[in-house]
């Protein structure tokens, strides 16, 4: 098996955010949201997803709350926060321009 | 707001573990749900879901880790593990921490000791650096010594120099405080207006005296009291402003109060008040105080050099100064003085009397002693280093088969250190106990009579603990930490500690070395003081001074004539022998080892007999050779018809008699003595054996002769009274039954002779005591660390024993090979430290008394001692080794 391309460093964050601006979900709907809509090419494993939550917890970019899953099972469930909101949206705007960047190396140089 | 996150969730650690540990087993459930839906059966599920998810404890601790402060966290969990470990090894737990506890605690009261006789600036001064004191030095008979202590020498230094933004006269006098029944003696500063700008003190109540208050003619009675007295006589209340106090022989009235920690220069002895010395020495001296080169009462000067003064440039202006102030002394008493002869010399040096040039020998042997407790402190880290060794190498497949498991090295070292570094810590809470206790001995024995400092409140001292504890941590975790990066993972895996061959550790032989020769050395100095003490002991000062109490008088504003106060006199000596166990007394007017009193004496057939030496005499009454055990030599002493009128009768110390009438009978011989040699004769009636008045040494023995006390100025002086047994016992009886015949206001105090003698002896008597518990303490250590490396050595070679004992070998050839290796080591140590100890013992040469440092008695019972503490602490585990069992030693392989 293929391993997951290794992602830019920052962007896990990033697709966490961008995932979670669509609403709230648990650590494994996010896993799957991310590897569904990147059809299939990006896997977050649980062994960057969760320190990666923690982290954005820690910054005050998202809050937790426990509650029941689709099937009744305990389950923390992630919203984005205003701070998170903002904090995406100069993210995605720095990574457009990180991309726009190497684009232009890989035309031009 | 990350860190008020960061720290609730802090608080709740433990179940935040388990949020995490539930959320992945979600995460895995729910993978394990997604494979069962696309077919797999529940089993396989299970399986895949587990191997897709990895290490789902590491992720947890990952996660985890984000809100921990990482090097906080490691630090703590490294120090639980050390302390589990630790528990489960008490007796190598103890044994460190006992022995870090000895050396932290050995060096910190040395600190205390040194800091507060030579290291710590005045409490309070301002900048520090550039204030000191004043140094004079002139000769006299060719010989150097200082001198200063004049008002009028201090003002030529103020008036003379440029080079400083302030000059200072400082002196402490004993003086009584207070009339009638509760007056008592106290230590009073006497300072000029301007010493207190040396300080960043503002007073804790009113003012300090200014300059036109300590001016001449002669000053303003007013006195600023010290913290402690404001508490003690007023209790700390505002009426002491303004309050009249007798301060000597003039009554002051109270102006301000010094604030608390305000000691002046003196630290050890803090003033209980602070009074103008335009005051003081116009009431000591009278009109001419300011003036006058003749009295001199102890005067310093302290002085501040300006921005930019170099300490040579401000010497070379005190110099100048000083030479300028022998000419106007020249000029205003008319009488010429030889610059040529005196070579005045000035020297701006430390404001610390014991750093200065007359510092004391017992300054001087606590330096030495300072390095020898650092010395104690490096054989006892050796030995924990050699202990921590120890582990480390019998725990080397434990730490080879956690590198294999992917613990980082750094982890491992930082694991390894902060052992050390655990150690080292509760060594020293058990070292500050044991500081406090010892510096409180020392302090008592080394600086008698000073304001005791605990350890404990001293910040300086706890900082230096401090130091000196990460010190060691550090020092003592190096050699493990060395020795974990050299292990070869593969090697130490398929072998372990459990091999047949055993490797001797250098490193461990090497420290063994090490702290043999160090102990060597110390007991080196042990020896070679102890036998100066014993010199000194052995010494016949010419008097008992153990059994003889000294009587001064005071007569404070009590005015009687020569001819009342020589009445006095008679009164108190009948009166001291009515106390019972007082068995003689005496008048006299010097004191040996105290002051000394000489005057002219002329001699027929002798020119000049200052050629000799100095001559010093002593004025006493007919008890004087019975109650200081003195014996005669020849002829009489002196008796009770020696009285004024009756021929002038003199009693010669042998020396004296020697020099003076060579090859002659001294008695009936003629001695003038007076300014001019016309006096009429003093006739020698006896000869007296020499004593020592000044010191111990063939040096200090001087040419000593005694005078009829009612023959010679019989208001003058005090008393010596013999006490039988235990002459502390009776002070007190003494004194008050004498103070019954003062008048007025005055008073008596009574101490001990031996007290002076003491003084004299102390640097010896410290020397001999702390270099032996030091070197004792230290050749203890080296033992134990011995005993340690054979013991773990023999249980590292239990095979090669086996072996040996299967093949034939009886015990006391074993004995024999475990001991020889404990005695090579020490062999090996002995000889580096004999030639250490010959290299630097000639440097405390001049701290012993009649003592070679290279003394081969002292090297050679030294080495002696130390050779025999190997072949015991290397006998226990020999004689275990004897009794290996071929059998299951060999089987165990």
């Amino acid at each position: 098996m293929k391993n997951p391309p290794d992602l830019l460093p920052g962007t896990l964050d990033l697709l966490v955010l961008r995932t979670l601006a669509r609403g709230t979900l648990h650590g494994y709907g996010i896993a799957q949201r991310v590897k569904e809509s990147s059809g299939d090419v990006l896997q977050v494993g649980e062994s960057s997803l969760y320190p990666a939550l923690q982290r954005l917890l820690l910054d005050g970019y998202v809050k937790a709350e426990w509650g029941a899953s689709e099937n009744n099972r305990r389950a923390r469930y992630y919203t984005l926060t205003a701070a998170g909101h903002r904090h995406l949206a100069a993210e995605r705007k720095e990574f457009e321009r990180m991309v726009g960047a190497i684009r232009l190396v890989l035309a031009n140089a | 707001m990350r860190f008020l996150r960061r720290l609730a969730q802090w608080m709740r650690l433990r179940s935040h573990g388990r949020d995490l540990a539930e959320e992945l087993a979600f995460h895995r459930e729910a993978i394990e749900r997604d494979l069962v839906a696309r077919g797999h059966a529940p089993a396989e599920a299970r399986d895949m879901a587990r191997r897709a998810m990895g290490n789902e404890t590491m992720a947890r601790e990952d996660a985890r880790g984000i809100w921990l402060w990482p090097r906080l966290e490691a630090l703590w969990q490294d120090a639980k593990v050390t302390l589990r470990g630790l528990r489960r090894n008490p007796a190598f737990t103890v044994g460190v921490m006992l022995t870090f506890a000895l050396g932290v605690g050995a060096n910190a009261a040395m600190f205390s000791l040194l800091d507060r006789m030579m290291l710590r600036p005045p409490a309070l001064m301002r900048d520090p650096a550039s204030v000191h004191r004043v140094y004079l030095f002139r000769h006299i008979d060719g010989v150097e010594g200082e001198t200063g202590g004049q008002y009028a020498r201090h003002a030529d230094l103020v008036n003379g120099t440029t080079s400083f933004s302030a000059l200072a006269a400082h002196a402490t006098r004993q003086l009584a405080v207070g009339v009638g029944t509760d007056a008592r003696e106290m230590r009073i500063g006497v300072v000029s207006a301007s010493f207190f700008d040396f300080f960043d003190a503002p007073p804790a109540a009113g003012r300090y005296f200014g300059a036109a208050e300590d001016a001449p003619p002669a000053g303003a009675p007013v006195a600023v009291l010290s913290h402690a007295m404001w508490q003690a006589r007023f209790g700390g209340r505002q009426d002491a402003i303004g309050a009249r106090l007798q301060i000597g022989a003039v009554v002051y009235t109270v102006i301000g109060v010094a604030p608390k920690e305000f000691v002046g220069l003196w630290p050890l002895r803090p003033p209980a008040a602070f009074i103008p010395v335009s005051t003081y020495a116009a009431s000591l001296i009278g009109a001419t105080w300011a003036t006058t080169y003749s009295s001199a009462f102890g005067l310093g000067t302290i002085v501040r050099r300006k921005p930019g003064v170099s300490i040579a440039v401000a010497t070379a202006d005190l110099a100048r100064a000083f030479v300028q102030s022998y000419r106007a002394q020249s000029a205003a008493g008319g009488r010429a003085i030889e610059l040529a002869e005196l070579r005045p010399r000035a020297l701006a040096g430390s404001i610390l009397l014991e750093r200065g040039p007359g510092r004391s020998d017992v300054a001087k042997v606590a330096t030495w002693l300072g390095g020898v407790s650092l010395i104690v402190l490096l054989i006892a880290c050796a030995n924990v280093a050699s202990l921590l060794l120890a582990r480390a190498l019998s725990k080397r497949r434990e730490i080879a088969v956690r590198l294999a498991l992917g613990v980082s090295r750094s982890r491992l070292l930082s694991q390894i250190l902060t052992e050390s570094m655990v150690l080292a810590l509760a060594g020293s809470v058990v070292g500050i106990v044991l500081a406090i206790w010892l510096s409180s001995l020392l302090q008592a024995a080394f600086l008698p009579g000073t304001q005791p400092v605990s350890v404990a409140s001293d910040g300086r001292t706890l900082a230096f603990i401090g130091i000196v504890t990460l010190a060691v941590g550090a020092v003592t975790g190096l050699f493990p930490v060395l020795q974990a990066r050299r292990l070869t993972l593969t090697e130490d895996l398929k072998s372990g500690a459990r091999t047949g061959t055993y490797h001797r550790s250098r490193t461990r032989s090497a420290l063994l070395v090490l702290q043999g020769a160090l102990s060597l050395v110390l007991l080196v100095g042990a020896g070679l003081f102890v036998r100066s003490l014993r010199h000194v002991r052995d010494v016949r000062l010419g008097f008992d001074a153990d059994s003889v109490l000294t009587v001064d008088t005071h007569m404070r504003e009590t005015k009687l004539d020569s001819a009342q106060t020589a009445a006095l006199r008679l009164r108190l000596l009948d009166a001291a022998t009515t106390v019972p166990g007082i068995e003689h007394a005496t008048l006299v007017v010097a004191e040996p080892f105290g002051g000394m009193s000489s005057w002219p004496i002329w001699v027929a057939g002798v020119d000049s007999v200052s050629k000799f030496g100095r001559f010093e005499f002593n004025s006493v009454s007919p008890d004087y050779f019975a109650t200081m055990g003195t014996h005669l030599l020849r002829g009489r002493g002196i008796k009770s018809g020696d009285v004024h009128g009756a021929p002038r009768v003199m009693v010669v110390g042998a020396s004296m008699a020697g020099v003076l009438w060579p090859g002659a009978d001294p008695l009936g011989k003629c001695v003038r003595v007076g300014l001019v040699d016309t006096v009429p004769c003093t006739y020698v009636v006896g000869v007296a054996e020499d004593i020592h008045a000044r010191g111990f040494g063939p040096q200090d023995r001087s040419f000593y002769y005694y005078l009829a006390a009612a023959q010679f100025r019989p208001q003058l002086g005090g008393l010596f009274v013999r006490a039988g047994g235990g002459a502390r016992r009776f002070i007190e009886p003494l004194r008050r039954r004498l103070q019954q015949e003062m008048p007025g206001a005055s008073y008596v105090t009574v101490s001990r002779l031996g007290e002076l003698v003491e003084n004299e002896s102390r640097s010896w008597v410290m020397g001999a005591t702390l270099f032996t518990a030091f070197g004792v303490l230290a050749l203890i250590l080296a033992a134990v660390g011995l005993y340690s490396v054979i013991a773990y050595n023999v249980a590292q070679r239990r095979q090669e024993l086996a072996v040996r004992v299967a093949l034939g070998a009886a015990a006391s050839d074993l004995i024999r090979l475990v001991v020889g290796e404990g005695l090579r080591l020490a062999s090996v140590g002995a000889a580096v430290g004999g030639v250490i100890a010959l290299i630097v013992s000639p440097r405390v040469a001049p701290l012993l008394f009649n003592q070679s440092p290279r003394d081969p008695v002292v090297f050679g019972t030294v080495t002696g001692a130390l050779l025999a503490v190997a072949i015991g602490a290397s006998m226990l585990p020999a004689i275990r080794s004897a009794h290996v069992d071929p059998n299951s030693a060999l089987r165990a392989e």
